[in-house]
């Protein structure tokens, strides 16, 4: 019977069963030892062999899971672990500058309504409607939701809140630099003097 | 035999007169040659760890400048130019054009502008030759004749003086940015696409008249050159924040000065990025005096801390 099993494996293993015999291969436990044998011997003959060979994953598997602990739901609490990494970034965002050329280009348009809005008196308080797209840093998060705000969150906020400021200068100058460009054809003089050469 | 000698002859001189040319000269050709020749550039743009190819084409149409810039990755982006108007079509908003008689971008207005101006700030040196983009070429550097501002050197073809490569280099001669041509096309005639933007109908030039009229912020110092190009008051994008604000400009880098009233957040003394942008910050009693600029962190500060109010 033995020998017979084995035959019975082997030709699973190579295809050459019906699906009948397959599904009783399946039910037979001890048999997928033999199973999982001739599939690595034929990865073996065919170079297809991994790097590692981990032989008995399933088992390594259910005893990964015995011994984690059980956990239910407090895996959030790990989210704040960031600022570090956050703190670390206030240079590295100058890579971003494609993006706020671009950026500064959307702005133009709100910038022109915002000048617009100012010829109206001082409204100081009132937000401006026309540029309230992103939401200001540090007001809208949840932070609130966490219990005890930590000094960690606050340092947090702060970075963010640097960050921001930082991006909305230099937004601000990337965008003066393109309108000043024609501010200075409004000067008439300055273009005269431009000789042509020789 | 004669008629060989005046071939030669006309072939050497107008090397020999490139061998006399002063570097001042050299730029002045190639202001020259930006303004008034027809030509197609393929170049790229390396900016830190930023790679951007571009395509570039200039030409006259019914004697008005026509240019036009493609962003040649990503979305689209471009740029086109008539005369002294300048559209901007992106792909995530309605096109509009601002005044201006050069695309930013590429090199920087100052090029194709008046080159006398720059010498208050900076001094000419011819460099050595050397092939770019299959061309011959000669170098010229342009530096500051103090130690308050990053030096340039822009490689200019020998033949038609369009500049073939540009590096902005920091004080100890790091580069921060370069924009290298790999390929210069001379037309005979403004091609299609210029003759196509050029009957096209651009949107009307945003109104900039509206600029409200600031304090009368006044400069102690400032680095010989700088100029005050405008003055004003508005808001930051983004954050609302009202300001007070003064462009300077020495002709080749443009430096934003704000001064607004400090916030609870308190800003980064200096920061400095890869591109040579920097951003330095300083208090004055609730004053907060932000400059912003590609110049090195610590002219910022001193022409922060250099503002007064007359």
């Amino acid at each position: 019977m033995d020998k017979l099993g084995q035959e019975w494996v082997s030709a699973a293993v190579d295809g050459e069963t019906d699906a009948q015999t397959l599904a009783e291969l399946a039910a037979d436990t001890d048999s997928h030892e033999l199973w999982q044998d001739y599939h690595m011997i034929g990865d073996a003959m065919r170079g297809e062999l991994p790097q590692q060979i981990n032989l008995d994953l399933t088992a390594n598997i259910a005893a990964a899971i015995e011994q984690e602990p059980a956990i239910v739901a407090p895996k959030v609490t790990q989210q704040p672990a960031k600022p570090a990494a956050k703190l670390a970034n206030v240079i590295p965002m100058f890579k971003q500058f494609g993006q706020y050329a671009i950026a500064a280009s959307v702005a133009l348009v709100a910038v022109v309504g915002v000048q617009n809005y100012n010829q109206t008196p001082e409204i100081d308080a009132s937000p401006l409607p026309v540029l309230n797209t992103r939401p200001l840093v540090g007001s809208a998060t949840p932070v609130s939701l966490q219990t005890g705000p930590t000094q960690q969150n606050r340092a947090n906020e702060q970075v963010r809140e640097q960050r921001h400021r930082v991006n909305t200068y230099i937004q601000d100058h990337m965008l003066q630099q393109r309108l000043n460009n024609g501010a200075k054809l409004e000067q008439p003089s300055d273009m005269i003097a431009i000789p042509v050469n020789q | 035999m004669r008629l060989f000698l005046l071939v030669l002859l006309t072939i050497t001189f107008p090397t020999l007169a490139q061998e006399d040319m002063t570097p001042k000269a050299w730029l002045e050709n190639m202001s020259q040659a930006l303004r008034q020749q027809e030509f197609k550039i393929s170049l790229i743009q390396l900016q830190a760890d930023h790679i951007r190819p571009l395509v570039y084409i200039h030409g006259h149409v019914e004697d008005q400048e026509v240019a036009f810039l493609e962003h040649l990755n990503g979305p689209p982006k471009n740029a086109v130019r008539v005369g002294n108007t300048v559209t901007f079509i992106e792909h995530d908003q309605p096109a509009y054009s601002v005044n201006a008689d050069r695309i930013q971008g590429i090199v920087p207005p100052a090029f194709a502008g008046d080159i006398s101006a720059l010498e208050s700030g900076y001094q000419f040196v011819l460099g050595g030759r050397s092939r770019l983009a299959g061309r011959p070429s000669q170098s010229i550097r342009i530096i500051p004749k103090d130690n308050l501002r990053y030096s340039y050197q822009v490689w200019l073809d020998m033949e038609t003086y369009l500049p073939l490569r540009y590096d902005m280099l920091s004080q100890d001669k790091q580069l921060l940015e370069q924009i290298l041509v790999v390929e210069l096309l001379v037309l005979e005639d403004a091609p299609e696409i210029l003759k196509e933007a050029y009957k096209q109908e651009w949107p009307p030039v945003i109104k900039q008249s509206d600029r409200i009229a600031a304090d009368n912020w006044q400069f102690k110092w400032l680095p010989v050159g700088f100029e005050v190009l405008v003055k004003d008051s508005h808001r930051l994008i983004g954050s609302h924040e009202a300001v007070e604000y003064i462009s300077l400009s020495d002709g080749l880098t443009q430096i934003s000065v704000y001064v607004a009233r400090a916030g609870e957040t308190v800003l980064p003394e200096e920061i400095v990025g890869r591109n040579g942008l920097s951003l330095s910050t300083i208090r004055k009693g609730n004053a907060e005096i932000v400059a912003v600029g590609k110049a090195p962190a610590e002219t910022l500060t001193r022409i922060a801390e250099s503002i007064t109010i007359e």
